[in-house]
């Protein structure tokens, strides 16, 4: 055998190695599609407005709707005045409640309570709930 | 129980084998077209020619312009009653087509051949044919068609004014329909190339070169955004053919060298033996 | 010491798996002379697992609903992101596994792999070979197409050639008179559910077949010998063989990269090889397509029908060809397995192939 040539075994090593680098290269090429494909979309919608028709909200009720991916509720606690708030709870994520007689929220998992315009009156919530802006337009309510 | 299994194996093949095989199956055809389908003479010419018009190939049949039952298997399917139409005069072509193509005829009427209609000049069926009634194309504006009434000159001149839009009208038809192809969604430029093809279709009817070419502009504005959204659409599919060829390729190595791994060991066996 | 290493002694320490690893991966030899046709059950796996995460992949946004399915699938290729990806693999995919199911088979019919001891191992492949092709039928469905729907309504119509209870046939397999929703639920649930767990099962059944025989010696050049019967179970050993680990593992791996290749070619280059115009269209229970065909592995078997006079007829030539495959084992019973001393079988073997490719190229054209 030549001397001054490569033995068997040290080639067959290099070789691996390349090898493995390929394949490592191909791993990420194919996990990153893959990666992609699951992963939830950026807010579909996000910053657009909601359209409400006034009808749905009568005064001292709730109406609970989806705003930006979550569940979301708006509110009329006096006529021509209405509140939009995120209905999910501060606390552990739970859709709060909304209580015509006592007029206010109720988280029913561990009775967080929130006034009508989101601040926490009871329980366990860290923060107020989040509110969006409002505005009238002709029968519509528009949140965002 | 050995017996058996091969025969089970068998039952399940030619059951499996049986869902393979096709059979004839037919749509049902109107009673208009089943029966001057299968007559000779004039009330069988119209069907062949039918069948090879831009109408047939989207789903458009005698009754929708003729009126009448297509259900009904006798003469009645041709009674006023059935809402049948029959063949209308000459003068009446331009209300009979309009019906549908609204716009189209408005601007017919307004133009010098509809102000001819009645004392000699053209109507829809004069350049369309009636059954056999294909696409439009600027092929339709041709010297055996134009010179029956008048000289090619002012036919030509309007022809190349609708030329250039109608070549880009199709060349971006011709690209969407590729990329419908490979599934991309183009419905909604397919419907804006649509509308503005009808457009301009409807804008030669007033046979007024001078306004064509006035408007020209705007339409190949309107028209380059469409192109523009096509151009974005065909770069991205570039790319991925540029990145997907470089994964091929690393594949390509990845097998070459455990191809050459192997060879080593083989090598080394040989070697060793 | 190397933290595999301890690793692995961790794990040896309480199941033993150093014994394991050796007696299938370094200690298991095989015979010096087998050529690149033993790769093709390595490449299938592969395919087949490419296949099950694809379609796992897609049923996170396929919608099974005569009114929803086309459009998921569209928003699948056009707003999920690498959806396309997704999907063309998966469609260019089947078409592969077909080549490779077919090329694997001819494969062990011309170097007569099936004959005992190794009929169990022939009938679970021709039963993974049938379940592949059931695959394809009823995947073919779920994308709710003007291809999907005629194309399964004459597939399924051909059950009506069955005597007796034809008509009923039809009516169970479509769920109804006509192909409908219905029909698209069951073939969904055989499709995603069903088939593929019976096809795992089967795949179990046919690795450990091979595990436990042996591999076959291939039947040429000088180590070739006649096989003896024996009165008892005996695992076909390779003494003077090479480990299947690194030697064939690599020669494997090679392989399945060289198909892997050609798949990702197809699917970047040219996807609509197997996507025909009808199938961009939803589906319309009212208009017929003209010119329906059958997807190309099933074209043989169109075209033999429509030479045939009688569709019972066309149907039972077909049923009696593949229950003769599905014997063979049992029909073919000399135990020579040299090609050059099989003239016969030669002879059946390649004017069978002309006769699929010409009946398949017949059935496109017609």
């Amino acid at each position: 055998m030549d001397d001054s040539t490569v033995s068997p075994a040290r080639r067959r090593f290099f070789l691996t190695i390349l090898l493995g680098g390929v394949g490592a290269a191909l791993a990420g090429l194919t996990a990153w599609p893959f990666w992609t494909y699951l992963s939830p979309s950026k807010g579909a919608g996000a910053g657009e407005k909601v359209k409400v028709p006034r009808e749905k909200v009568p005064i001292g009720q709730a109406h609970f709707f989806t705003f930006q991916g979550h569940p979301a509720v708006v509110i009329q606690p006096s006529a021509g005045k209405y509140i939009a708030l995120t209905a999910v709870c501060t606390h552990l994520g739970c859709i709060v409640k909304w209580e015509p007689d006592k007029e206010d929220f109720l988280c029913p998992c561990h009775g967080g309570r929130y006034s009508p315009d989101g601040q926490v009156t009871g329980g366990p919530p860290p923060k107020p709930l989040e509110s969006y802006p409002v505005a009238l337009q002709g029968d519509q309510v528009v949140i965002g | 129980m050995k017996r058996l299994k091969p025969l089970l194996w068998a039952g399940i093949g030619l059951f499996l084998l049986l869902l393979a095989v096709p059979g004839p199956v037919l749509a049902a055809e109107t009673s208009c077209l089943q029966c001057h389908g299968a007559q000779s003479g004039r009330f069988g010419e119209p069907v062949p020619l039918w069948r090879q018009s831009i109408h047939a190939a989207n789903g458009i049949s005698c009754h929708n312009c003729h009126g009448g039952d297509p259900t009904v298997m006798s003469m009645d399917a041709m009674s006023p009653e059935r809402g049948f139409r029959g063949v209308p005069a000459k003068t009446d072509i331009p209300d009979f087509c309009g019906r549908c193509h609204i716009g189209v005829k408005e601007d017919y009427l307004q133009s010098a051949h509809g102000k001819a209609l009645g004392k000699g000049g053209p109507q829809c069926v004069t350049c369309h044919s009636n059954h056999k009634v294909v696409a439009a194309s600027p092929a339709l504006i041709n010297p055996q068609s134009c010179t029956r009434c008048h000289d090619y000159g002012r036919a030509a001149d309007i022809k190349a004014a609708v030329t250039s839009t109608d070549q880009m009208i199709g060349g971006i038809s011709d690209d969407l329909a590729g990329l419908h192809h490979l599934g991309i969604d183009v419905k909604e430029m397919q419907g804006k190339l649509f509308s503005l093809r009808n457009e301009f279709h409807r804008l030669f009817h007033e046979v007024d070169a001078e306004k064509v070419r006035q408007q020209t502009a705007d339409f190949q504005q309107r028209l380059g955004q469409i192109r523009q959204q096509v151009t974005v659409i065909q770069e991205r599919l570039d790319q991925r053919k540029l990145v997907g060829g470089g994964v091929i390729a690393l594949l390509v190595l990845a097998g070459v060298l455990a191809a050459l791994i192997r060879k080593n060991y083989h090598e080394e066996e040989r070697a060793g033996e | 010491m190397s933290w595999h290493k301890r690793v692995i002694d961790w794990v040896e320490l309480r199941l033993g798996i150093r014994d394991i690893l050796a007696q299938n991966l370094t200690e298991y030899l095989l015979p010096r002379n087998t050529n690149v046709w033993y790769t093709l059950g390595a490449v299938l796996l592969t395919l087949f697992a490419l296949q099950f995460l694809t379609g796992i992949l897609l049923l996170v946004h396929y919608v099974p609903d005569s009114n929803e399915a086309f459009k998921s699938v569209n928003r699948i290729m056009n707003e999920i992101p690498f959806g396309w990806l997704i999907r063309y693999l998966h469609v260019v995919g089947s078409n592969m596994i077909v080549i490779a199911l077919l090329l694997h088979m001819f494969s062990v019919l011309f170097m007569k792999s099936y004959y005992r001891p190794r009929e169990v191992t022939w009938l679970s492949g021709f039963g993974l070979f049938n379940l592949g092709l059931a695959l394809c039928l009823t995947g073919y469905l779920l994308p709710w197409s003007q291809l999907s729907f005629w194309a399964t309504t004459v597939a399924t119509d051909a059950a009506g050639a069955v005597p007796v209870v034809g008509d009923q046939l039809v009516r169970f397999l479509r769920g109804g008179p006509m192909v409908s929703d219905t029909t698209l639920g069951r073939f969904f649930a055989l499709h995603v559910m069903g088939l593929p767990l019976l096809f795992g099962l089967l795949v179990g059944l046919h690795l450990f077949c091979v595990r436990r025989a042996g591999i076959s010696s291939p039947p040429f050049g000088s180590d070739y010998r006649l096989w003896e019967p024996k009165d008892r179970f005996r695992h076909q050993h390779h003494p003077g063989g090479i480990p299947f680990f690194p030697n064939y593992a690599t020669k494997d791996t090679a392989v399945i990269c060289f198909f892997l290749a050609a798949l990702l070619t197809v699917v970047i280059f040219a996807p609509t090889i197997f996507i025909p115009p009808d199938a961009l269209e939803p589906a319309n229970p009212f208009t017929t397509p003209a010119h329906i065909k059958p997807e190309w592995y099933f074209l043989w078997a169109y075209q033999t029908l429509k030479i045939f006079p009688s569709k019972f007829l066309g149907l039972a030539a077909q049923g009696a060809l593949m229950t003769f495959l599905a014997l063979l084992p049992f029909i073919d019973r000399g135990p020579e397995r040299r090609p050059a001393q099989r003239p016969i079988f030669v002879t059946c073997y390649v004017l069978g192939v002309l006769i699929l490719i010409g009946l398949s190229i017949w059935g496109h054209y017609s």
